[in-house]
């Protein structure tokens, strides 16, 4: 895979999306948690030294100045003089007495010469190398000239901060390393798919009409799109077919015909030494044209059926009377041919399909059924129903069809060894077998013992509301 | 008759205007779509023949603009032989469609039959010596009832409706049947030959004059 396409992948550039929103929504609750945390830590510090001031200013009330600074160096004394006075002693605290001079008079810090406030300072490190310490603390006055300020360090505080910017930190990273990986992973097989139609497509173009996208026979989006495409492939391949069989047809078969009509009027040049002969050779050759052309309208026809469109304009179609109506047509051309022709069919029976169509399916198997038979032969329709199919049969008791035969029949152009001799151009079962397929009938030739049974089965309908 | 001919193949257009001549019918040739409808506008035709694809202006726009204003019969000439084609001619007003290539007689049957005057709509219909009535659907010939099949009826209907007009096998099919394909068997000649058989019981005239080379002929002689 090329590296640099997948950067232009859909799929990647969306998890890179999300991993900078994802980032951003993490930064500003970080935010929203430091605030917080920062606002807790500092009024609890605020809360231990106003305590502290609490206790500074009850011993300055209760005997003056001398015992405010004893109690002062009790809090920030050692921890023997602490155990003694029962204290506990806080490492961070830091109180200063100081008179307006800027004088320390107890205290554990310099003298911060401030007025009374909430403030911090800065306290450079007792030792080499150690960090600043700053202190956050409030000053009062304790009596004339006399202030206290009681300060605890914020490197809690700053350590706090740090941790949780640290934790954000990898959280990010972590975010953008999984966002990256993710995208580059699904990015790749978004890729790989597309690849593969893409792959199909250009094969198509470049000629390959059989390439199909494979499918993953996992039923995912893909395989639907798949699916879908390929069924648009087949489609267009069944109609190219159509159109290449059509050409081919009126490319060769349609010669024999006109090799025909063009050696009868070479004959009736040559001959014809009457007008009256004249006249009958041309007769015969307008007869020739308009078998060509029949067989033109039928190869139309046919392509016309096969291309499928006809299916969009399908409507409820009563087969029974339709079955009927051919019955009644076709008794007396049967009768006078001395067939017997004969009806058995089930009333108000329905199915959804084009009535010209049909009208000219049943009329081509009758009259197949009429020509390819010798006289006194009887002839049958059905019309029947089970639970969801029709089945509509035309049985004669003929010489039949053999077995290996049954399929070439329904070809263009074939015509058995013992149908040439009769009238037609082989393209009548062609057009059943399309109008047939056009109508998802399924058509069947069997054996009638004696003779052919055409079967046709059609999906059922309900008949239609009056 | 008058007809108005709207044809851009020249060679086809003069042959046909030569042969409605030959019997006894003016033609008026255009060979394109505007001045076909200026022409029908301007002047009154018994019945207009038109190409379907048109220079100028389609075919089928050319009946939709003809048929705001007057009602004369037109019929389709065309190459275009889908059904969807032929469906699509006449529910834009068009009375007939005839395919390419097409027989003369057929033309000049279709043309007679359409341009006849319509008559108002009555319960029977008569012809000579034979009498139909439509709601009892009952036949008479010379006051003699004569049964026939359903399919016999219609027939007989469609040859009344145009008694003393050629038909031709094609326009039966279509009318009769409502088959728009060329059956390879003799459909129209059987059935026929048994109407005429049941027409002709008992009577020395023929009812139905077979047309050589077209098709049949309802006689009513007075």
């Amino acid at each position: 895979m090329r590296p640099i396409r997948i950067f232009k992948a859909e799929t990647f550039r969306l998890a890179a999306l999300f991993a900078l929103l994802f980032l951003a929504l993490t930064g500003a609750l970080i935010g929203t948690v430091l605030w917080i945390v920062d606002g807790t830590q500092r009024s609890t510090l605020i809360t231990a030294n106003d305590a502290d001031i609490a206790t500074v200013i009850n011993g300055f009330r209760d005997e003056g100045v001398h015992e405010a600074i004893e109690v002062v160096r009790q809090r920030i004394g050692t921890p023997a003089i602490a155990a003694k006075h029962k204290h506990t002693l806080d490492p961070d605290a830091y109180i200063v007495i100081e008179d307006s001079h800027g004088t320390v008079l107890v205290g554990n810090l310099f003298a911060v010469e401030c007025h009374a406030g909430v403030f911090s300072v800065s306290m450079p490190p007792l030792l080499e190398g150690r960090r600043h310490r700053n202190i956050l603390g409030r000053c009062v006055d304790i009596t004339d000239g006399v202030s206290l300020f009681v300060g605890r360090d914020t490197a809690t505080l700053t350590a706090t901060h740090e941790r949780i910017v640290r934790a954000f930190i990898w959280v990010a990273l972590g975010t953008c390393g999984f966002a990256a990986i993710a995208g580059l992973i699904l990015g790749r097989r978004f890729m790989a798919r597309v690849d593969a139609i893409a792959q199909t497509c250009e094969a198509i173009v470049a000629g390959r009409l059989t390439e199909r996208i494979p499918g993953r026979g996992r039923g995912d989006e893909w395989d639907r799109l798949a699916r879908a495409i390929n069924e648009m492939l087949d489609r267009i391949s069944a109609l190219l077919e159509n159109l290449r069989q059509m050409s081919s047809d009126i490319a060769h078969d349609l010669r024999t015909p006109l090799t025909r009509l063009r050696n009868r009027l070479e004959d009736a040049r040559a001959r014809s030494e009457s007008v009256q002969e004249c006249s009958a050779a041309m007769s015969r050759a307008i007869d020739d044209t308009d078998q060509l052309l029949s067989i033109f309208a039928a190869l139309l026809r046919i392509s016309q059926v096969e291309s499928g469109t006809r299916a969009q304009t399908f409507s409820s179609v009563c087969l029974s009377d339709l079955v009927d109506n051919m019955y009644q047509l076709y008794l007396p051309v049967a009768e006078d041919c001395r067939h017997a022709l004969t009806r058995d069919v089930q009333d108000a029976v329905y199915i959804r399909g084009d009535e010209e169509l049909l009208t000219q399916m049943f009329s081509n198997l009758i009259e197949n059924a009429i020509h390819h038979t010798p006289e006194n032969s009887n002839i049958h329709l059905s019309l029947h129903t089970s639970s969801s199919q029709v089945v509509v049969c035309v049985r004669d008791d003929g010489p039949g069809v053999p077995v290996d035969e049954r399929d070439k029949v329904l070809r263009r152009f074939y015509r058995m060894a013992a149908g040439r001799s009769t009238d037609g151009h082989g393209l009548g079962l062609s057009l059943v077998a399309a109008i047939a397929q056009l109508h998802g009938a399924v058509l069947r030739l069997k054996d009638a013992q004696p003779g052919l049974r055409l079967e046709l089965t059609f999906a059922k309908e309900k008949p239609p509301h009056k | 008759m008058r007809l108005l001919l709207v044809e851009d193949d020249v060679e086809l257009a003069e042959s046909l205007v030569e042969r409605f001549r030959e019997e006894g019918h003016d033609v008026v040739h255009v060979d394109n779509g505007l001045q076909g409808l200026t022409v029908a506008m301007r002047d009154d035709f018994d019945g207009i023949i038109m190409d379907r694809m048109l220079p100028g202006m389609d075919g089928l726009e050319l009946v939709k603009a003809i048929r705001r204003e007057k009602s004369t019969p037109i019929i389709y000439l065309t190459t275009m032989s889908g059904i969807d084609d032929r469906v699509q001619g006449l529910e834009a007003g068009s009375d007939d469609y005839l395919t390419k290539p097409f027989a003369f007689a057929e033309l000049l049957a279709r043309v007679r039959v359409m341009t006849r005057r319509s008559v108002t709509p009555s319960p029977t219909l008569c012809a000579g010596s034979i009498e139909m009535d439509l709601v009892q659907r009952s036949v008479k010939r010379r006051g003699q009832a004569i049964e026939l099949l359903p399919q016999e009826f219609l027939l007989l209907q469609y040859l009344l409706r145009n008694a003393n007009r050629a038909v031709t096998r094609k326009m039966l099919l279509e009318n009769v049947w409502g088959i728009h394909f060329d059956p390879h068997t003799s459909v129209v000649e059987s059935h026929i030959s048994r109407l005429r058989a049941r027409l002709n019981a008992g009577c020395d005239i023929d009812a139905i004059q077979t047309v050589r080379g077209i098709g049949y002929r309802l006689l009513a002689p007075n």
